[in-house]
């Protein structure tokens, strides 16, 4: 994709007219988006309102407006300030889903691997790997303190001797420290095919083609065992 | 052998159809629920009404005056209708007071059993009776009314107030689509008032759209121009307790600001009009309709607002929908003149 100095994508209308309508035909639509009194009850409400330019009620305003152009001016950046926390929809007195249409509209970016999805979803490429590659999502050696900041000063403790401290969990650990739990060869399979036919691989991808190629390795060995 | 009709609540709609019968000569029996007359204005002690800021009593007063004044209405009081059916093309009524029951047979019938303050309770994100100086209109009328106008937390006189619109109206949340038609009015006027015997107190008034219908319009223009009212375009999302006894108005002002918190003294939230539990009561008492709002339903909203789906049976004021004052005489005196053709037609 290209930018202009301004950092923002040139991208032909055609596909802002693509991504404006799959947006709209998205079966949540009608549910998410009914109608708008521009009252700002759901920004009123919204946490990241307050820390950042970033409004739902815009954001339904733009979906309302059916104006490709607008929609397109969210992509890039505005809709990854949501907190997916649903606030909005709990209190908007038209019964509309601002944070709904968001998921919609983040969705589509995963989708079609856009380079703010990409930047987004980077952190995650670990938690992605283990996910769909061993059916785990945390596993004790991804305590690291780089990636865990928010788990107050002790991380650093928390994450030296992990083997040792395995052991003195009270209950079947498997004494490894790369997986949580054993997932058996059986049900790995099953998930490689839950996650083929809902198009995870594929949108993995998409976004992260290096990690697609790690998972892909893995997922054959297992497939072929 | 003059006519005989039965007028359910003694509101402004109630007071005036039953003020005009009895000119006509009608003999009518005004059931009232209250111990008293004059409705909603009475009940919460309104002091000054828009448009005009007229004394409540110049109005209200009148009519009651009127009414109490013997002539043909005989008034029933902390009454009730308890048993209702039809009779040929005329209405058997029991009348039910604290001296028995009545058994009477009426030519027509008119509903004026008026509306209900929407109770902000029901909403929390308002935090009406969380915190003391959190109160709604009819809350503020009635401190007017009774010139106790300060804050209900510790007794003084208040220097910053907001007024909140749309409370209960426009919100599915609470069950209520309609516009409450009056609010906006209401509050902009309270406004006015709050500024002209306590100019050193701030207003606000945090609206989504400022619906001053009509002439009413002038207030609103009156209370910037001259009043210096602050008007902020912005639903309020939250309201939290702040620093040193205040009370925290929390929401987006779509225009300018953007996010904000805004302490104040004093919160005023304009809850809206309902059909009340006496709708419901009413419409399957007497076997006539009810709308899709809890009000009662005209035959034809259009054509014959004052008319409910049974012939005999009409209708006035704020039992239909919510309105103003002026609109409830209106049809108080429109339902008469229909009360009075059937029962003519008839006898
Ligand atoms: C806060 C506030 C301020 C307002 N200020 C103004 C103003 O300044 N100017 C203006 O024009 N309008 C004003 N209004 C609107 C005004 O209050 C209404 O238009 C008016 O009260 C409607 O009159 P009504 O007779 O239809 O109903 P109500 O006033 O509600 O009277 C109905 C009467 O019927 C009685 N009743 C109910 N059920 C029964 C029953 N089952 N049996 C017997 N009796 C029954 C009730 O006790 C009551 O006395 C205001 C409204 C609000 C909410
Ligand atoms: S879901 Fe998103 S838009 Fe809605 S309130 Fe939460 S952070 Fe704001
Ligand atoms: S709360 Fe609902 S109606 Fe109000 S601005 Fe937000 S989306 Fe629109
Ligand atoms: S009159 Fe004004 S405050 Fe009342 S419901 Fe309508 S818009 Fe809201």
């Amino acid at each position: 994709m290209e930018y202009d100095e301004n950092g923002v994508s040139i991208v032909p209308a055609e596909l802002k007219k693509e991504i404006f309508e799959e947006a709209r035909k998205d079966f949540r639509y009608e549910e998410y988006v009914r109608g708008c009194l521009n009252c700002g009850v759901c920004t009123g409400g919204c946490p990241p309102h307050r820390f950042f330019d970033f409004s739902p009620r815009i954001v339904l305003q733009k979906m309302k407006s059916k104006d490709p152009e607008l929609i397109w001016t969210m992509m890039d950046e505005y809709v990854w300030a949501c907190f997916q926390c649903f606030t909005c929809a709990m209190i908007c007195p038209f019964l509309n889903s601002p944070g709904g249409v968001i998921a919609i509209l983040r969705e589509i970016a995963v989708r079609r691997g856009f380079e703010s999805a990409k930047k987004v979803l980077k952190p995650y490429s670990r938690v992605l790997l283990k996910l769909t590659a061993y059916g785990n999502q945390l596993s004790p050696d991804m305590i690291q303190p780089d990636f865990f900041p928010d788990w107050g000063p002790h991380i650093g403790y928390a994450s030296t001797d992990l083997a040792v401290k395995r052991k003195a969990i009270p209950m079947p650990t498997l004494q490894v420290t790369n997986l949580a739990w054993d997932v058996a060869p059986e049900t790995m399979k099953e998930l490689y095919d839950i996650f083929d036919e809902a198009g995870v691989f594929k949108i993995i991808e998409a976004v992260d083609p290096s990690l697609y190629e790690i998972i892909q390795d893995i997922v054959d060995d297992v497939r072929s065992s | 052998m003059s006519e005989n009709i039965l007028v359910i609540g003694g509101g402004p709609a109630g007071l005036n159809a039953a003020v005009m019968l009895s000119e006509l000569g009608v003999n009518v029996a005004l059931v009232e629920r209250d111990s008293f007359l004059g409705g909603n204005p009475k009940k919460f002690k309104y002091k000054f009404l828009f448009p005009d800021m007229q004394p409540a009593d110049n109005v209200i007063g009148e009519l009651i005056k009127k009414a109490e004044s013997g002539g043909n209405i005989k008034v029933y009081y902390s009454s009730e209708v308890s048993d209702f059916k039809e009779n040929g093309k005329k209405f058997d009524a029991v009348i039910k007071s604290a001296s028995g029951s009545e058994t009477k047979t009426f030519d027509s019938v008119i509903v004026a059993t008026g509306f209900e303050h929407f109770d902000p309770a029901r909403d929390a994100k308002y935090s009406y009776q969380l915190f003391d100086d959190v109160i709604d209109i009819k809350d503020l009328e009635r401190m007017m009314g009774e010139n106790n106008f300060v804050r209900p937390s510790n007794g003084k006189p208040p220097k910053k107030v907001a007024f909140i619109l749309c409370v209960g109206s426009r919100d599915r949340h609470v069950g209520n689509q309609y516009c409450s038609r009056v609010c906006c009015t209401v509050s902009v006027k309270q406004a006015i008032e709050m500024r002209e015997h306590f100019p050193d107190c701030e207003a606000y008034i945090f609206y989504m759209d400022i619906r001053t219908y009509g002439f009413f319009e002038d207030l609103y223009w009156k209370a910037m121009e001259e009043h210096d009212v602050q008007i902020v375009k912005g639903r309020i999302a939250e309201i939290t307790s702040g620093p040193d006894n205040t009370v925290v108005c929390k929401g987006e002002d779509t225009l300018l600001r953007g996010p904000f918190e805004i302490p104040f003294d004093m919160v005023v939230l304009a809850s809206g009009m309902e059909g009340g539990p006496q709708s419901p009561e009413i419409s399957s008492k007497l076997g006539i309709e009810l709308d899709e709002h809890g009000f009662l339903k005209p035959e034809n909203v259009t054509l014959s607002p004052f008319k409910s789906n049974k012939p005999g049976v009409f209708l006035a004021g704020a039992c239909t929908g919510p309105k103003a004052i002026s609109d409830s005489i209106t049809e108080g005196a429109a339902a008469a003149m229909n009360a009075y053709t059937y029962a003519v037609k008839n006898r």
